[in-house]
């Protein structure tokens, strides 16, 4: 049961032989720089590679969202933050934003209490839960665009088995779930839910393996109940790898953009239609090149601010597990 | 577990019993469905059977790249010696978080000029710089638990740089290459947003092929579970197999 205790000691032992090292290289000046340049050729491609994905866009972008750019026409003037101008003050665009922070909000809040509550019942190592486990990656392999498809499908009011399983536990079975915007949400929500719970699931029953018995067998000792264990010792020790599906889940909430097209496409009107949607109809179906620029890079700079909170909780939960 | 029955389930039912209601529970497996979907049916831009060679395609190029990218990377990363090593490790991290959507502008237009719209390279590319991030922290933080010891050892030997690299180093980081590779080939595999924008037939890939399965065959619902079915198959037995090695490597290998 000793074994995290002197992982962290092996940790804190290599990095401090690191340190050592990084030290101790000054000594051989010349030799660093020359092997520094070969650091940076084995870099090459992939930064390469990366700014080619990630900045030359972005860059692209900057430029294009000050003109009136369209591929339907050669005409290309420039118009300055005109089109900033008109997003920001642009009813249906704020809307897109609003759909887009409550859906990731919503989606990771209750993926997150779900998948706490089934790791508590599934950690424990027996041969149920490694069936169990099997079974929980399932929806994870499912291509999202497949279980979208299979999701609408399901829930069609006129042969759906959603209806039909309602119908037989004598609830509403008449329910038009895509037609109106309040259960196209709770079909959208659900959809997300039943995809990524299974997965945050897996990393706290990862987690909660990890964790050492000791500090729960002295808190029962000194008369703990199950809650205020859980409250104060296992939700603790338990942090980092919150932390990790929490920032994972954010992330891939941001960019969720399958399940809106296809499930509801948006609808019904625009009620559920996110910020990634939109970018894509004004760009690649009305082909408003600098308006659709805008907007893409609006989306940049609130993802940017967002970035280093995320990356922080991140980089503090593999470094406590990781090392 | 219900959408999986009911693909399953669907799949292998006459069209005329495919819908009842109640759904039948006992009935006879019927493999046509299958037979159907993967000899090619009509009215698509593609046959199921070409949109299934072009995933296929598509991800193992983009897959390979993204390897041979990576590998490189991820040793100068884990160089203690590497002085960029923190801010580069981050920025890289940091571009995960760059949505898929803000990069397909450019390309759209970029691709369109240099006529690359609809083929193989247009999605391979992207699919490996968009798995670069965890694919490059899956091989870094492997190639970091390799004691040093093991390349101080191989220089006393009198083994150099390259050396060391080809036959200790890579036999050694083979399962992190692994989990790199399944990771990166199932990310691509379920792709739809950029297949969605970047192809129209030639190289459309299968989750976005089979979209058009609904609209054209209103009723067929056989089909295109079959379809469904044999997309996600070969993903959901690879994915039950080392779902520990898929947690981790999602988790940028924080997750053990």
């Amino acid at each position: 049961m000793n074994n995290r205790v002197n992982e962290l000691d092996v940790a804190s032992a290599t990095s401090s032989v690191k340190l050592a090292r990084r030290q101790s290289e000054p000594a051989f000046p010349k030799k660093r720089k020359k092997r520094n340049g070969i650091y940076w050729l084995q870099m090459s491609p992939a930064l390469i590679l990366l700014l080619l994905m990630t900045i030359a866009p972005a860059i692209f972008l900057i430029t294009k969202s000050l003109t009136n750019d369209s591929l339907l026409s050669s005409n290309s003037n420039f118009v300055g933050t005109q089109n900033y101008h008109a997003i920001l003050t642009d009813s249906s665009l704020l809307h897109s934003a609003r759909v887009t922070t409550i859906f990731v909000i919503l989606v990771v809040l209750i993926e997150m209490m779900a998948g706490l509550f089934f790791a508590q019942f599934l950690h424990q190592k027996t041969k149920a839960n490694s069936v169990a486990g099997a079974l929980l990656i399932i929806p994870f392999a499912v291509a999202p665009a497949v279980s979208a498809m299979v999701f609408r499908e399901l829930l069609n009011p006129n042969y759906g088995w959603i209806n039909y399983f309602m119908g037989l536990l004598g609830l509403p079975d008449q329910i038009d779930w895509l037609g109106n915007s309040f259960t196209a949400w709770v079909a959208l929500i659900g959809l997300d839910v039943w995809q990524w719970t299974p997965f945050v699931t897996l990393i706290l029953i990862a987690g909660m393996s990890a964790l050492p018995a000791e500090p729960l067998e002295a808190a029962s000792v000194d008369g703990a109940n199950a809650w205020q264990i859980f409250r104060h010792i296992s939700f603790r020790l338990l942090a980092p790898f919150i932390g990790i599906a929490l920032v994972l889940r954010t992330i891939q909430a941001f960019k969720t953009f399958d399940s809106f097209l296809i499930l509801t496409g948006g609808g019904p009107g625009d009620s559920t239609s996110p910020i990634n949607l939109e970018i894509y109809r004004v760009a690649l179906q009305s082909f408003r090149v600098g308006f659709a620029s805008a907007m893409a890079i609006i989306l940049l700079v609130v993802i940017s601010i967002l970035t280093p909170l995320l990356l922080r909780i991140l980089s503090r939960a593999t470094q406590n597990e990781n090392v | 577990m219900m959408p999986i029955v009911f693909m399953i389930t669907t799949s292998l039912k006459d069209s005329d019993i495919a819908r009842q209601m109640p759904p039948k529970w006992i009935f006879t497996p019927k493999f046509q469905n299958y037979m159907t979907v993967l000899v090619g049916g009509e009215g698509h831009s593609q046959g199921f059977d070409r949109l299934m060679l072009n995933s296929i395609i598509v991800t193992l190029s983009s897959t390979i790249l993204c390897l041979l990218v990576a590998f490189p990377a991820a040793l100068a990363l884990s160089e203690a010696t590497f002085r960029k090593r923190e801010f580069l490790s981050s920025w890289i991290l940091s571009t995960y978080m760059f949505p898929p959507i803000v990069a397909i502008i450019p390309i759209f237009i970029f691709a369109g000029k240099i006529q690359a719209l609809d083929t193989y390279p247009v999605l391979a590319i992207p699919y490996a710089a968009f798995n670069l991030p965890i694919v490059i922290w899956i091989l870094k933080s492997s190639i970091e638990q390799i004691p040093k010891e093991i390349e101080e050892a191989a220089r006393v030997d009198g083994a150099n740089g390259w050396h060391y690299v080809s036959k200790i180093l890579l036999p050694l980081a083979v399962p992190a290459l692994a989990t790199g590779a399944i990771l990166s080939s199932i990310l691509s595999w379920n792709d739809f947003l950029f297949a969605l924008a970047l192809t129209r037939s030639v190289a459309k890939t299968a989750p976005v092929g089979i979209q058009e399965f609904t609209g054209m065959y209103g009723t067929d619902w056989g089909s295109l579970s079959a379809a469904s079915v044999t997309i996600i198959a070969p993903v959901l037995i690879i994915s039950i197999i080392v779902r520990k090695r898929i947690v981790s490597g999602l988790t940028f290998g924080a997750v053990k």
